[in-house]
């Protein structure tokens, strides 16, 4: 018992500190700058370091992220999963900080699940997504204080709604926004809206009418694109054969693509 | 009256009886080991489940009074589901749960004279990684468990529920005598229906004592559904979901049935 608890420190300054003041006076959070009169209180730049996409093709939805990790200016992992099931029939791919995001995704799968054995049905739609706007929006005080910023992309598959595969993209405080054909967030997305929407007015065909392999291609090529210019994004790491992560989610649940699937149309394709 | 202990001793020789009496009627259920998993049968009402998830690689039946039944489960619900949330899906073990949680509540309520017992008979199974790691278990009424798992007892891989002990008996002598543990579940599916029908005809007036003949068996069986729901669900080994749990429907349970 070398230290005083918490409580007894006499550098705790009690109920007007909260943890992430507590975290920044001790060294172990990176201090985002103060919004200053300047910059017309405008200054506080958060971080989304990745790409994510999503769009509806002839298959369902197909949701793909790059793997690399970034603190800062330093790539800290290139095996990341920003793709994630939430159930059979749900994904949630995220951009923002790991910690925050990966607990909401486990806090999503558990709620879900509890929903479906306590009252024996499958929560609606509505529900689902709901209840990750209400878990974005409990977590925006950590947001203002610099950390812990998600943006997530939802897409699911409901037999029962119209249209059947549905696609919400979301704010940090939590308000959701239904796309009809696709949605894109992190650093390296303006690059990627930018060609999801040249490809679905004057591409070969619309998204929505495009077969898997040919919306795998596109996925890939989106995400090569945003690398190109996003230090942030990894892309496709071609010494390394570190290819993006996609998953499916159609009528039958969800697919994840074999790296080999993914690596044949890379090669027939995009590289 | 039950400070004496010989009165508390009747007041719960009493208690034994009614409870008895009330779960007499419960419609049997099967729990088999078949070659993919585990697999929970039962015939009856439409209107009223009797089959549940209770999480990823546990199964309960359950015969009894539904608010009872609807308590219990959902506290198994609830543990398991703290439990793996808090750390993970593989620290959720059904025998702690029955040991520990539920037995514990059950005897309390039942031996507690003053308050009202569980009516409810709980049948549950969890699936391993291997058949050998599967674990049959039932938590009656009074709290007292009954296990069919890893140990060194010889394995009979099925386990059995019904309304009254003659009838549970005669069901596992008739798995005894016909259960094959890698059998498809199309043959699953016909044994545990059967046993099933042989559970049923123990129970009531003219309960058997003696198992029938096979014909006798599904000429009953077949009598029956065509008043009543049939009821079933899976626990597969080698599901690529996490949640080895599926209920099958109906219509895919009937054509399966053989004559």
């Amino acid at each position: 018992m070398d230290k005083p608890p918490l409580a007894l420190d006499p550098n705790f300054s009690g109920a007007s500190e909260d943890f992430p003041a507590l975290l920044r006076r001790k060294g172990l959070l990176q201090v985002a700058p103060e919004p200053t009169a300047a910059a017309g209180g405008h200054s506080f730049v958060p971080t989304e370091s990745t790409t994510i996409l999503a769009f509806k093709f002839a298959g369902g939805v197909l949701v793909a992220g790059d793997r690399r990790a970034t603190a800062g200016n330093t790539v800290v992992y290139d095996r990341a999963d920003k793709v994630l099931e939430i159930d059979r029939y749900s994904i949630m791919a995220i951009a923002g900080v790991p910690a925050t995001a990966w607990e909401m995704a486990r806090v999503l799968e558990h709620s879900f699940q509890f929903f479906r054995r306590t009252q024996l049905q499958e929560m609606s739609v509505d529900g689902k997504v709901r209840a990750l706007s209400k878990l974005l929006r409990d977590n925006f005080g950590f947001v203002i204080q610099g950390v812990g910023i998600v943006v997530p992309i939802f897409a699911t598959y409901d037999r029962n709604s119209k249209p059947e595969a549905r696609l919400y993209f979301y704010d940090a405080m939590g308000a959701q926004f239904e796309v009809t054909d696709y949605a894109a967030t992190g650093s390296g997305s303006p690059a990627v809206r930018g060609i999801l929407y040249y490809e679905n007015n004057w591409g070969a065909k619309k998204l929505q009418e495009l077969n898997e392999d040919e919306a795998i291609a596109i996925a890939l090529r989106a995400l090569d694109t945003a690398a190109e210019a996003d230090t942030s994004t990894g892309g496709v790491d071609r010494s390394g054969k570190i290819f993006p992560l996609i998953k499916i989610v159609s009528r039958d649940g969800i697919t994840t693509l074999p790296e080999e699937q993914i690596a044949g149309i890379f090669k027939q394709r995009v590289a | 009256m039950i400070e004496e202990p010989y009165r508390w001793v009747e007041a719960i020789a009493n208690r034994r009886e009614y409870v008895e009496t009330q779960l007499a009627q419960g419609s049997p259920i099967a729990a088999v080991g078949y070659r993919d998993g585990i697999l929970f049968l039962t015939i009856g009402r439409r209107s009223r489940q009797k089959l549940y998830e209770i999480y990823d690689r546990i199964a309960m039946g359950a015969i009894g009074h539904p608010g009872d039944i609807e308590r219990l489960r959902l506290a198994a619900i609830e543990l398991a589901s703290t439990e793996g949330f808090t750390r993970s899906a593989a620290d959720v073990s059904l025998r702690r749960l029955a040991h520990y949680s539920l037995s514990p509540v059950m005897k309390s309520a039942f031996e507690q004279v003053y308050g009202p017992p569980y009516l409810a008979r709980l049948l549950f199974a969890e699936i391993g990684s291997t058949p050998k790691e599967d674990l049959f278990l039932s938590v009656d009424y009074d709290g007292s468990i009954a296990a069919d798992g890893p140990s060194a007892q010889p394995r009979q891989r099925f386990a059995v529920l019904s309304g009254s002990k003659a009838s549970s008996q005669l069901m596992e002598k008739f798995l005894q005598q016909n259960h094959a543990t890698d059998a498809q579940l199309a043959d699953a599916l016909t044994l545990a229906a059967d046993a099933w029908a042989v559970g049923q005809m123990a129970l009531g007036e003219n309960a058997i004592k003696e198992l029938p003949e096979r014909d006798a068996i599904r000429k009953h069986r077949d009598e029956q559904l065509t008043n009543s729901g049939i009821e079933a669900a899976v626990l597969e080994r080698d599901r690529k979901s996490a949640i080895r749990y599926r209920p099958l429907a109906e219509e895919e349970l009937r054509a399966n049935l053989q004559r």
